[in-house]
Order: C-alpha cells, then structure tokens, then sequence
C-alpha cells in the first residue's frame, strides 16, 4: 500500500513530488537494479514517487517512452541510438541517466546444434562454429536460426561481431530472427530456433532443462561491455531534472546493495518473486554468481561498475549499426550519441558520493573492413 | 459503420490472444469492409503468416510479444514484408495517444498509403477500448465483492472479540475508517491481521 510509505518519507523531502515517475522494464536479470530499487526503499529514500510496471517486450517499453506513456525506462543499450536516429519511424530524444549493467548474456545452442560441433569448452571458439557451419552447409544443410531479443540490442551487435570475427556473414550463413524473452526456451524447445543471444535468466534456464547448452558469454566476446541503460524522456528530464537526478541516485545506490556478495541470495528471491516466478533459484542465481552450467565465467555480470554512461563505449554500437546498414547514411554520429550525457549520473553520484568507476575495458577492435 | 472504398480491399491480420477481444475487432473490420485474412493467436512463426497471408495491415495488442519479432522482420530481413509501426510515420498526435491508451499497435507493410490505414486503427481502438471498459466493469464488480467479503470478516471478527452486536461493530469498523482516514476496506484489513 503506497500510502503506508508516505509519512515518513514526505519528511525527507526536499520539494514537493510533482508527479509519480513512471518507470518500465523488461523482466530480465539486468532489470534488478529496478526492482531492487523499490523492493528496498530506495526511491521513496529520494523523495521519489515511482510507478515501476513490467512491459512483456521492447516495442512496447520504446513506444511508452516515445510517446509518453513512461517517463523513463530498462533499455536496451542501441534502442536511445536506434530513436535518435529515428529508426523505423520512431523518433525521439532520450537521456541516458545510468548504464544497469555489464555482460550477463549469453550465447546457448540447442542440443542438436551444440552436439554437431562436438566436444568444446566454454567459451566457443567462433572458428569452431564457422567450421561446422561450413560443414553443415556442405551438406545441404539449410542455415541455422538464432534468435535476439530486439534488433537495436547489445546481443545483435555482439554476436554479429562474433560471428564476422570468423569469416560468417550473419545475414547469409545464417537466419538471425527476434524472439521476445519469455518466449525463447519454448521456441527452442519446440526446435523453431537453434539457439539464442539473450540476457539472464533464460541461458540458465535453457541449461536447466536440459534442452540447451551455453556456448559462449557476452562477456567472452567484449570482456566488461555495457548492457542496458535507464533512460529518462528528454521532455521529462528537463521538465523535472531533480526526479531524474532522484531516480539515478536511487538505481546507483541499488547497484552498491546489489554488488555485496551477501545480498546475492535476497537479490535473487526478488526477482524470482517478482519477474521470474516459474523458474527455479538456482537458474537466476547463475547469473550473481558469474557462473554458466556450473563453470565460472571470465567476465561475469556486474552492476556497479557499469553505471557512469560513457559515449565511447556506446559509439562501439553506433559502428556496429552503420557496419550492418541498420542506420541511414545521413545520420551524424554526434546527433545518435546525444543521449550519452554524464550530467545526471555526475549530479546524482555526487549526493552518494559515489566516485567514478575505472574503465573495465575497450571495446573490440573494428574490423579492417569496416573502417571508413 | 458504412463500406469504406478506401479500406474495402485491405488484407488485415490480427495477432490477439485474447480471443474474445479478436473476435470483436473482426467483426468492426469486416463492417468497415475490409478482409481478415487470419487471426493468429500466440503464433510461433509470425514471419511466415505474414508473408503467406499476403497481409497489408497487422493490428495487435500494444503489449503483445509478438510484435517484437515484426520489428526484426523489418530490421533484418531484406527480403520479406517489411511492417512499419503505425505510431510512426505521419499518425497524427491523437490517434496515437488514443491507440496507446487503449493498448492497440498496428503495423503497415512497406508500401501502403497511411491514409488507407487510418479507417482500420479506428476501429481497432474503438474496439479495443470498449473491450477494455469491460473488463474494467468486471474487475471493478469483483473489487467491490472482495472489499465487501473483507468488512463482514472484519464485522464477525470485532463481534467476536468485544461480544458486539453486528451493527455495533460495523459502526466501530466505520470509526475506526473515519478517525484514521483509510478505506473502509483497509480498516476491516487493519482489524483481520490484528488477529
């Protein structure tokens, strides 16, 4: 009951709430940070009114947040590049308060698929899955189908890098299609897919069914990358920049709860309570633990250490989109990355005394091919 | 709803797994002439119902999984249909809000004049909306059920515990509401984990 809240912290208020903030998410482990937020008090500590509601898919997450029915939202890393550029006729200005996290992908193959390529070890090398894809074309095989979640995401990008990495054209030797979250085991299952890159839980959970193995992390492919962001309306941000500073300080301080080992096993029963309620502990706990079908990751999830928005990382996306032909000729670099702003995040670190993370890594190198 | 010359030969396909709310929109589309070649409910491979219905206008729920896979129909492959979001490209301010508000989305394939589009989101929203009035009614109609349960437990629970009579302790219950300014609902709840 919201009203239970009020009292108290109405006396920590600074200003009067001018409105509820309406905040959306995509239930997916990376959304912690969110829900963590509110299940602790965190917003209310800000003197913050949010409305958190849970979208089934990012068309709808981006087409509230384009046309105001939320205020700011769980979003993929590419999606503010995507509607600064107007992509697909959807047009809007957004303004990226923190990055929610870093890897926490990950790259899982039916088990037919994962059998043909034989014995390998995690991470797969991309050369292994050229070769069997090759061979598998050498007999008449037709292209295996992989699926991500969105098409402006980190999973598309990343994995197309991967794949380029060995030689494969991502839209010729094989069949990339969108899946939403919720619905990759089954269309795995149903043998409709041969794998997926897509964030937490749904690797584990693949894996626990036994109907899928991990192949390789995101992590594996740029150690320590960005993954989604929250990000404000520009109308909104600017109209009340002191909720937008409020929310960020909220979800920074959720990211520090979130990075004590001690808090992993209440982390994981919130979202199992709140996102995830037909999935087992253990499957969304592999994830905090930095672990896939039991053996440790190089570059597991983090939360804190990815928070401060930085446009270069974000530029790594940027390239990948022109490399693929996903963004028209005339759209300017400065124009797609205005939203990587470091104000809010300055603004709201600093009430938290929260000091700058060091930069975990550089992106991949570019491909020779694709420069100029 | 009179023929529309302008909708009467557009091939529309509705994704909506609530089938009662399919049903509806069918029939205010087949009213404003225009063909519902197919509804697909919770489809697997949408890509390929696209294609092989030969659909010029998809019409789903804002919120439906499904319209996630037509945005990387469009994305990543050349070769098919390629539907664009009707939020986008010249819908006017109104009927988006009006759309987003009754949770409809619609796609076009590539190609068609929005103009033609326009009649066909008119009926969906006004369909859906009035789908959502009703189901609106129905939860208000179980809400009131349910508070109305909690305040006689709430009743039976004070007149057991201070040998009340009934009206005295519904007035109690209503005292107790007022002095604290809660809900007369949230009172009986206050009263039931008191224990």
């Amino acid at each position: 009951m919201p009203g239970v809240l009020e009292s108290p912290s109405r006396l920590a208020l600074k200003r009067p709430v001018l409105r509820t903030l309406r905040l959306g998410f995509v239930p997916l482990t990376d959304a912690a940070p969110l829900l963590v937020a509110e299940e602790l008090g965190l917003f209310d500590a800000v003197g913050l009114r949010v409305a958190l509601s849970a979208c089934t898919g990012w068309a709808a997450v981006r087409d509230r947040l384009a046309f105001g029915a939320l205020d700011a939202a769980h979003l993929q890393g590419p999606m503010p590049l995507a509607l600064a550029a107007g992509l697909d006729g959807v047009q809007a200005q957004l303004i990226v308060g923190a990055g929610l996290g870093a890897n926490g992908s990950t790259l899982t193959l039916s088990q037919p698929l994962a059998a043909a390529l034989g014995r390998f070890t995690l991470p797969l090398a991309a050369g292994a899955f050229a070769a069997l894809l090759r061979r598998r074309a050498d007999a008449g095989q037709p292209p295996p189908t992989l699926a991500v979640a969105f098409p402006y995401s980190t999973h598309n990008y990343l994995l197309r890098h991967w794949l380029a990495s060995a030689g494969l054209d991502p839209d010729r030797d094989l069949r990339l299609v969108v899946v939403p979250p919720p619905l990759l085991t089954q269309r795995l299952q149903a043998g409709l897919i041969d794998g997926f890159c897509a964030a937490e839980p749904w690797g584990s959970h693949a894996a626990a069914l036994g109907i899928g193995t991990i192949a390789l992390s995101s992590g594996d492919i740029w150690p320590n990358h960005p993954e989604k962001v929250l990000a404000f309306a520009a109308d909104y941000a600017a109209q009340d920049p002191e909720s937008a500073i409020a929310c960020t300080a909220a979800i920074i301080a959720a990211t520090r709860w979130l990075e004590e080992p001690a808090n992993q096993a209440a982390a994981v029963a919130m979202l199992r309570r709140r996102a995830f309620p037909g999935l087992a502990a253990a499957e969304i706990a592999a994830a905090f633990e930095g672990m896939a079908q039991g053996l440790p990751l190089a570059a597991p999830l983090r939360f804190r250490t990815a928070t401060l928005p930085r446009r270069d990382q974000a530029a790594w996306f940027l390239r990948q989109m022109r490399r693929w032909g996903h963004l028209p000729a005339g759209v300017s670099d400065s124009a797609a990355l205005a939203p990587w702003r470091q104000d809010i995040w300055r603004a709201a670190a600093t009430r938290l005394r929260e000091v700058e993370p060091p930069i975990a890594s550089q992106p991949p190198a570019d491909p020779p091919e694709a420069v100029g | 709803m009179t023929l529309d010359q302008g909708t009467a030969t557009l091939r529309v396909l509705l994704v909506d797994s609530d089938l009662d709310r399919a049903a509806a929109v069918e029939e205010g589309l087949a009213a404003a002439g225009c063909t519902v070649v197919a509804i697909a409910a919770g489809v697997e491979e949408l890509t390929r119902r696209v294609r092989d219905t030969g659909a010029e206008v998809i019409v789903c729920g804002l919120d439906d999984p499904s319209r996630d896979e037509l945005e990387g129909m469009r994305a990543l492959h050349r070769d098919e249909p390629r539907p664009v979001v009707l939020f986008a490209e010249k819908a006017a301010p109104e009927q988006i809000e009006a759309a987003l508000e009754a949770g409809v989305a619609a796609y076009v394939v590539e190609g068609l004049a929005p103009s033609r589009v326009r009649p066909v989101i008119e009926v969906a929203i006004r369909r859906f909306r009035a789908h959502q009035a009703l189901r609106r009614q129905l939860a208000l109609a179980q809400s009131d059920l349910e508070e109305r349960k909690l305040v006689d437990r709430a009743t039976g629970a004070l007149m057991q515990r201070h040998r009340l009579s009934e009206p005295e302790a519904y007035r109690r219950l209503r005292r107790m509401a007022m002095d604290q300014g809660l809900r007369l609902a949230a009172a009986a709840t206050m009263v039931l984990e008191k224990k």
